[in-house]
């Protein structure tokens, strides 16, 4: 017995050196090596130099990693994709291909995850592609990855990426933020979307989700816009782009920041014309912009952008949900705005515009961006599913006059109703109208008034 | 010695072998795993940027990388290192008299790097610089080169 | 050559192993070996008495110190590193994962073998007198594992890690009067956060581990002075009172005890002279038989049950991956969330009774357990006298693996009653 034991012990040691030993072998031959050498192999064969050829041959393996501390990742993937800065690697089998049309878009400056997804930690294919159980952020398909543009370029045109202006005009115009907070402005019946893009949810299923979202969510109140695919891709782009990562000072430098022209673009898009006046060109509601860079610090504007409200208090101007970038352009354009370049924005109008056109200009810009069309719709048709309110949907709001005086009307959009129920044991209505006057001044509520009236369709038989 | 006594001997040997030996592994392999494979920091080796972003005659100094980088119109690139071998200073360099000065503690380096004057044991290191692929210079800090080499693009 | 004998013997003073006194002298002078006693007896050493539990518990604890301290060199317990640590473990460190599973395998066995094994110490009766205070001081050492696997479970800062002790600390937060200060004083703040993974290292790397020490420590000594391991069962028979030996002083003048000369080519210790009542041990003959040098009978059956752990957990390290889900994400609980395996039996019940499973339940069983010894006034250790201690006790046992095991299986998302092979959706994502 005493001998079998220790044979039995010293059995169990040649055991444990063969488990150790395999144990250390294992380790010593992860797959990247091998990836190495092919790709120094092929390196070497273009190599006319014996003495720089050998050296290449004989290049140790090695992890190499890009640090990204701003960006907050490590990404390793050149630890295989070995060619992607080199342009004679132009034609080589992947995972050696150089990555063309990077621009200053580098992996040693840039990484790769950022734009690709993935598992950047990760030095297997598998992992590092990100399609492994519980990483729930697998490569980008060729279909969606210049959605990721967006995640740094948050305004203007983003060159290459149509759809994701598209994407944000979208938002903006449809009502979106009815339903749905972004940044902070919107509805609370649907969820935020601030953060959207870092919810690591599969591209296809967004598209999906946009073109029928009682389907693809059972049991949403989210009405069907009918989009074209066209719209619920662009749409799917902006969603994967906004990841709410704070990229802005880490690669922002004085090139990158869009200067005048993109601050011009904003000026147009935003309507500034409509209350604004440069030199006396404009409207007079607000003040006259001309030389204003030369009266107040570029930190005061800012603030302005950010909040008027705080600088001026009772301040009828909106809060612009600008990026910081975006309104360091719009105070660029600001410094060389003339009234000439100012008539010229205004004489692309159809027509000029009075003080009443201003108004319900405002008001149905106020319409569009906070939501109100999400519900009640674009042409104020109404008519989206709300089960078991009187009625069954959303109204209409072309008729409002025959029922509600202005004033009562102004009164709902202030305090909000909750609609009565068709039912009254049954289930409340997952819509309701909220109560917009802790986010809207009484100047806003007053143009979405306006514009309001001026659709009424009157009764045939009214006189 | 006969057959019985020779398997026993062997076993135990073999057995005795195989624990130490294993041990010996184990040990080894903790040590291997002690060795970091990856560094936390910025990389040894890097890109500066195209040669045209580099001026002829005075060198350009790299802050971040503590590197000063010449370019001769006859021969070409070199890198050197701004770090004093006294003990670490970052020396500047002027150009006056075309020296390296460290204001710790008074060392003068030549231009090719070697101590004139003052407390470094060492003369300043050189550093290999290559032209990558895309066109962009590399400097690799950890090959050292003689004072002598230069890149000629 | 004399200079490395005269080295070798300043060194090792004792003499040849070849002799008795040498293998005496090996375990009584030796600071490593000299909590073993010189001899042990055979039929103690039986792997049918004892499984070994004890020895392999032991074993398993060195397995997690040694791949413990070296496995804290690459990571950082704050949440903004930990998970990125657990990832550089796996994909860049050299013989990171294997390390990795050999510790996260010996932390489940230690659970396993510690319950064994207190499972083993009940049935044989051995913590009947004189062993009753080392029962407890078991039943101490068997909390501190579950303490040092709990702690331990959060370092990794991944959803199946941050879930569980959000549960786990929540059960204990039942604790009357105590259970809400209690919980603070655990996660050092309302939630599972920063505060709670420090402190959850320093308890895992430092404090638990001390207390481990100590207490094992303590747990041996006693081991030793309670006369050693237990007789096995199959050995119990009442000896009559003249087949005892007595070796010393007999303890009353008036009984009959049959003495036995003193063996010619036996060594008796005489350990000191001090007045008072004179120390005595009695044995069976059968026993006295049955005495052999620890060295090398009981060495050789040590090492064997230590290659056998670490050969195993080697095995198991590299057949078997250790998990590492995603990054623990507060704003999202997994549908189920559910404690570490071993405390599941605590969240089934109080998954019906917050009171009963959470306070009642786990305060009832440790002291249960705690008063075993002083409870069970049945002073035989013979399975057929003490049924019914060993029909509840082993109710208790199948009672929390069944409540594990349901834990484990049959609970699914809103922890609703689903049995293993149906496949459940848990919605959009």
């Amino acid at each position: 017995m005493e001998r079998r034991l220790q044979q039995l012990f010293f059995g169990l040691s040649i055991l444990a050196l063969v488990l150790i030993v395999a144990a250390a072998y294992q380790a010593n031959t992860p797959t990247w090596k091998n990836y190495q050498r092919n790709f120094h192999q092929l390196e070497a064969q273009g190599e006319p130099n014996e003495v720089t050829k050998a050296a290449v041959l004989a290049t140790p393996p090695e992890i190499h990693q890009v640090m990204l501390t701003g960006l907050q990742r490590v990404d390793r993937c050149t630890t295989c994709h070995l060619g992607v800065e080199d342009p004679t690697m132009k034609n080589a089998p992947e995972p050696f291909r150089f990555h063309a049309g990077l621009g200053s878009h580098v992996p040693s400056k840039f990484g790769c995850t950022i734009c690709h997804g993935g598992q950047g930690l990760a030095t297997d294919k598998d992992g590092a592609h990100g399609k492994v159980d519980f990483w729930p952020n697998p490569l980008l398909s060729k279909d969606y990855v210049r959605a990721s543009c967006g995640r740094c370029h948050k305004e203007g045109e983003v060159p290459g990426v149509p759809e994701l202006t598209e994407g944000r005009h979208l938002f903006e115009t449809q009502g979106c933020r009815g339903c749905h907070k972004l940044n902070g402005v919107g509805g609370s019946i649907g969820p935020d979307l601030t953060a959207e893009g870092a919810n690591h949810r599969a591209p296809e299923w967004l598209e999906r989700h946009f073109l029928a979202p009682n389907v693809i969510s059972a049991g949403s109140a989210m009405p069907n816009f009918h989009f074209t695919k066209e719209q619920a891709r662009e749409l799917t782009y902006y969603m994967l782009s906004l990841t709410s990562e704070d990229m802005g000072t880490y690669y922002s430098s004085v090139r990158s920041i869009p200067g005048p022209a993109f601050g011009r673009q904003l000026f147009i898009e935003k309507n500034c014309i409509t209350c604004h006046n440069v030199g006396g060109v404009g409207l007079k509601s607000g003040p006259d912009l001309q030389g204003v860079t030369k009266k107040h610090s570029t930190e005061w504007l800012d603030e302005q952008l950010v909040n008027p409200e705080l600088v001026y208090p009772g301040s009828s101007m909106p809060e612009y949900d600008l990026e910081p970038n975006a309104r360091k352009a719009l105070v660029a354009y600001l410094e060389v705005a003339t009234p000439e370049d100012v008539q010229l924005i205004l004489s692309n109008k159809t027509r000029a515009l009075t003080p009443q056109d201003v108004a319900i200009e405002a008001g149905k810009q106020n319409f569009s961006r906070f939501g109100c069309v999400g519900c009640h719709g674009t042409e104020l048709q109404g008519g989206v599913a709300n089960p078991n309110a009187q009625g069954g949907e959303v109204p209409s709001l072309l008729h409002l006059s025959d029922d509600y005086t202005k004033d009562e009307v102004l009164a709902v959009i202030r305090n909000g109703r909750v609609p009565p129920l068709d039912n009254p044991n049954g289930p409340p209505p997952p819509l309701y109208m909220p109560s917009w006057k802790h986010v809207l001044s009484d100047e806003d509520i007053n143009r979405i008034g306006d514009y309001l009236w001026s659709k009424q369709q009157v009764k045939k038989d009214s006189w | 010695m006969n057959r019985r006594a020779f398997f026993k001997l062997s076993w135990g040997t073999v057995g005795v072998g195989a624990l130490v030996t294993a041990l010996g592994v184990s040990f080894a392999a903790i040590l291997r795993f002690l060795k970091p494979n990856v560094f936390y920091e910025p990389p040894q080796a890097f890109k500066i940027g195209t040669p045209g972003d580099f001026p002829y005659g005075a060198p350009m100094f790299l802050v971040e990388e503590k590197i000063f980088i010449f370019r001769d119109r006859e021969k070409g690139f070199s890198a050197a290192s701004a770090v004093c071998t006294h003990l670490g200073c970052t020396v500047a360099h002027f150009q006056s008299d075309n020296k390296f000065h460290c204001p710790c503690h008074g060392s003068i380096f030549a231009a090719d790097g070697s101590v004139q004057h003052g407390p470094a044991p060492r003369a300043l290191e050189w550093f290999e610089v290559t032209l990558a692929r895309d066109g962009q210079l590399r400097v690799d800090k950890d090959k050292t080169v003689p004072p002598t080499y230069r890149l000629m693009v | 050559m004399n200079l490395f004998r005269e080295i070798w013997q300043s060194i090792v003073r004792r003499d040849p192993l070849s002799t008795d006194k040498g293998k005496s002298e090996l375990v009584f002078l030796n600071v490593w070996l000299h909590i073993h006693p010189a001899k042990v007896k055979k039929e103690n050493m039986k792997f049918r008495h004892s499984f070994y539990l004890g020895f392999i518990t032991f074993f398993l604890f060195l397995i997690l110190v040694t791949t413990g301290i070296v496995l804290m060199v690459y990571y950082r317990p704050y949440p903004s590193a930990a998970y990125q640590d657990m990832k550089d473990l796996e994909f860049v460190v050299f013989m990171g994962p294997f390390l990795r599973g050999m510790h996260r395998w010996a932390a489940h066995g230690m659970v396993v073998c510690v319950f064994l094994h207190m499972c083993r110490v009940f049935y044989t009766g051995s913590y009947k007198k004189p062993r009753q205070f080392n029962w407890v001081v078991g039943v101490f050492l068997f909390l501190l594992t579950l303490g040092l696997s709990f702690t331990g479970y959060l370092l990794p800062w991944d959803q199946l890690a941050y879930w569980a002790i959000t549960v786990g600390s929540n059960i204990g937060s039942y604790a009357p009067l105590v259970g809400g200060q209690l919980r603070e004083w655990l996660l050092g703040g309302h939630s599972v956060g920063e505060a709670a993974l420090i402190r959850f290292y320093v308890l895992h790397v430092a404090v638990l581990p001390a207390a481990m020490i100590l207490f094992t420590i303590v747990h041996f000594w006693r081991v030793r002075k309670d006369g050693g391991l237990s007789r096995p069962i199959w050995k119990l028979q009442d000896p009559k009172p003249a087949q005892l030996v007595t070796i010393g002083a007999p303890a009353a003048a008036a009984a009959p005890l049959q003495t036995v000369p003193a063996s010619s080519t036996k060594t008796y210790g005489l350990m000191e002279v001090v007045t008072g009542k004179p120390i005595f041990e009695t044995v069976t003959p059968e026993e006295e038989e049955d005495t052999v040098f620890s060295y090398p009978y009981a060495f050789v059956r040590e090492a064997v049950a230590l290659m056998i752990t670490v050969t195993g957990i080697m095995m198991m390290s590299l057949f078997f991956h250790a998990p590492l889900e995603e990054l623990a994400n507060p704003a999202k609980t997994p549908n189920p969330a559910k404690a570490p395996w071993y405390f599941l039996g605590l969240q089934e019940l109080v998954s019906h009774s917050a009171m009963l499973g959470g306070v009642v339940a786990p305060a009832l069983m440790v002291l249960a357990l705690l008063a075993i010894p002083y409870i069970d006034r049945n002073p035989s250790r013979r399975p057929n006298d003490r049924k019914w201690a060993i029909w509840l006790f082993t109710f208790f046992v199948v009672v929390n693996l069944v409540l594990i095991v349901v834990g484990t299986f049959f609970r699914g998302p809103g922890w609703a009653l689903v049995p293993p092979w149906v496949h459940v959706t848990a919605g959009a994502e």
